[in-house]
């Protein structure tokens, strides 16, 4: 009798780090909405040099159709010579995240490439920017503030 | 769910007492239990996977223990022990201060370490003290095993106590759990419990809290002296009608089931000292601690180095149990050097101090305490002492302070003299006294308790309760 209770007990404390598993990695869609986290990212930082840019600029920037996501908000630097950017996408099916990762990827390969050898501190900045893949939203971020934005960006899913 | 909302008085708690009244005897505990959880998951729907586990668990390993004890393999039940005790408090540090233990890393790391954050399950803190103390208890062979798992699981969830407790160790309701005394006149107790905490937490602890909330928001360099002063004032009251009158409700939810829970308030803001004000105040949290923390340690029957260790122990372990931020680490460590200060060095000068002195000074510190615990950082928390203590560029005295010096002035009055038992002894000699109408008049005073909490309930859309987030 004690051996099935122990082991019923075993059963339960697995059972719980499945649990505790799925609250953390499985659920990995949120429902937060897109406003939200972009204001939640957009106060955790400075924005003072950057503007919000429309579909039109999503698709030249980094070729994506906004209309082919739940949602898109990009912010781009008003001067050209700066590489400031914040882009977050809240996709309609996690499968597009690796479209939206190559996408930024190539964003981030080829704005190294307009400033390498006289931006030091653009290319700082590049080399600096995070991409990160949650669930069904992204984030791509150049900035100085980038750790603050991403730390934002999580709390807000 | 909260006690103090409409659904709960007027539809779930009528509910539940007429399927319990209904019952027979050997079913009330099943009914309870199944209402408990019915009451948890309104709230909680996936967490109460958490309270089944907590169930659970704990259940196999009481019986567990206890048949080790039996066989005489200690080393089992110690491994049995320590393996639940663990369990337990992981269950607590992970979904209570995982979040803050990788904050304060990503502060540290020249790198972010990714994390969800994950809502706090509502009465997790509770719930595990009461697991824990079971555990301990049945290691310690001072109670036994329970073998009924429904008796045991109305111990762990039931909905009285299981948001914002008191905390009822298993000791103290073992025999209430298989046998205990159900009466109309405990149930008119009860009730009248139940109706001076809901007027607590409704009519004082809403209404003050409103004033806090105002002048909390007003910028910490526009708030004059005298404003932080009265947001202050405000606070300290409204966390004392706010809890004291969760608690009175949940005791006197307890008498309509038959229940015995112990007071977990008794008047604290009467204390002469800082060491009194904790005797008073949140009873059954610090009594967990002296019983399964601060004793274990040796108390203050060991050296005085090794019991100023007990104290800070006890009191960063008490700060931290509130919330997983510094300011409440703050906090608790606060009240251990306080206590300290009065053990060692103030005590006999408190002794001749006159009682009124006595009671500004504790009053003064307590008051300065709560500055760390309602703000959300411990930056923000020294700014607002600043300005209580003119050190900001506001001005002593202003308008805004006015307003709310004159807007809550009566209501802050009526919060003082509530605390103290000046106010209950009048309305008890006055209720309770043998006349010819006093009954009438007693229940009609209680009647309109309810039907004001009633109206500010129906029109009102502030209703927080503090003590949910701990």
């Amino acid at each position: 009798m004690i051996k099935i209770m122990r082991g019923l007990k075993y059963i339960c404390v697995v059972a719980l780090v499945f649990f505790i598993g799925k609250m953390l990695y499985g659920e990995a869609s949120s429902k937060a909405l897109i406003d939200t986290v972009e204001e939640a990212v957009v106060s955790s930082m400075d924005v003072s040099g950057m503007e919000k840019a429309n579909n039109r600029m999503v698709k030249r920037l980094y070729g994506l159709n906004a209309n082919d996501y739940e949602g898109v908000c990009l912010y781009i630097s008003s001067f050209n010579m700066n590489v400031e950017e914040i882009l977050i996408v809240k996709l309609k099916d996690k499968s597009q995240g690796k479209t939206v990762e190559a996408a930024a990827e190539n964003r981030r390969s080829t704005q190294l490439t307009n400033f390498d050898g006289y931006g030091v501190e653009q290319c700082k900045l590049l080399n600096d920017s995070i991409l990160d893949v949650r669930g069904n939203y992204v984030l791509f971020v150049v900035s100085a503030d980038a750790k603050q934005a991403e730390k934002a960006f999580l709390k807000s899913l | 769910m909260i006690f103090s909302s409409i659904f709960f008085l007027y539809v779930f708690l009528p509910i539940t007492l007429l399927l319990y009244f209904l019952t027979p005897r050997q079913g009330k505990n099943f009914i309870l239990l199944i209402v408990s959880l019915i009451f948890y998951a309104w709230g909680e729907p996936v967490y109460i996977v958490l309270m089944l586990f907590s169930i659970l668990f704990n259940y196999l390993t009481g019986i567990e223990i206890e048949a080790y004890h039996e066989e005489w393999e200690e080393e089992k039940a110690k491994f049995c022990f320590w393996f639940a005790v663990a369990v337990n408090l992981g269950l607590l540090g992970f979904f209570k201060y995982y979040g803050f233990f990788l904050e304060n890393l990503n502060a540290i790391l020249p790198f972010q370490i990714p994390y969800k954050e994950l809502p706090l399950p509502i009465g997790i803190s509770f719930y595990t003290f009461q697991t824990l103390s079971y555990v301990i208890d049945v290691y310690l062979e001072k109670v036994e095993a329970q073998k009924n798992p429904i008796s045991f699981g109305l111990y762990v969830a039931m909905f009285p106590q299981l948001i914002a407790g008191p905390i009822v160790q298993y000791s103290d309701i073992e025999k209430q759990l298989k046998k205990r005394k159900v009466s109309l006149l405990k149930f008119g107790e009860g009730t009248t419990w139940f109706l001076r905490g809901l007027g607590k937490k409704v009519l004082l602890a809403n209404n003050i809290g409103m004033a806090f909330d105002a002048i909390a928001a007003i910028p910490a360099d526009e708030r004059s002296v005298v404003c932080a002063w009265i947001g202050c004032l405000a606070y300290t009251m409204q966390i004392y009608y706010d809890f004291s009158g969760y608690s009175d409700m949940a005791i006197g939810l307890g008498k309509m089931f038959g229940f015995e829970f112990l007071k977990n308030f008794d008047y604290p803001y009467t204390s002469k000292s800082i060491t009194e004000f904790w005797r008073r105040w949140h009873i059954s949290l610090g009594s967990w601690f002296r019983e399964y923390v601060y004793i274990p340690l040796g108390g203050n029957r060991v050296s005085t180095l090794k019991c100023i260790r007990n104290i800070f122990v006890v009191w960063i372990l008490t700060g931290f149990w509130h919330g997983a931020a510094w300011n409440f680490i703050v906090w608790g460590l606060y009240y251990g050097v306080l206590l300290l200060i009065e053990k060692y060095i103030l005590k006999n000068f408190l002794e001749k101090l006159s009682g009124f002195l006595k009671h500004f000074y504790t009053m003064f510190l307590v008051m300065i305490g709560w500055v760390f615990f309602f703000s959300g950082s411990l930056g923000e928390a020294w700014s607002y002492l600043g300005t209580m203590f003119g050190k900001s560029a506001a001005p002593f005295f202003d308008a805004t302070a006015r307003y709310y010096l004159k807007s809550n002035l009566w209501i802050l009055l009526a919060a003082i003299v509530c605390a103290t038992p000046v106010a209950y002894r009048w309305f008890r000699s006055f209720a309770f006294s043998k006349g010819k109408h006093k009954v009438g008049i007693s229940v009609l005073l209680y009647g309109a308790v309810l039907l004001l909490s009633t109206a500010y309930l129906v029109n009102a859309t502030y209703n927080p309760f503090l003590y949910f987030r701990f």
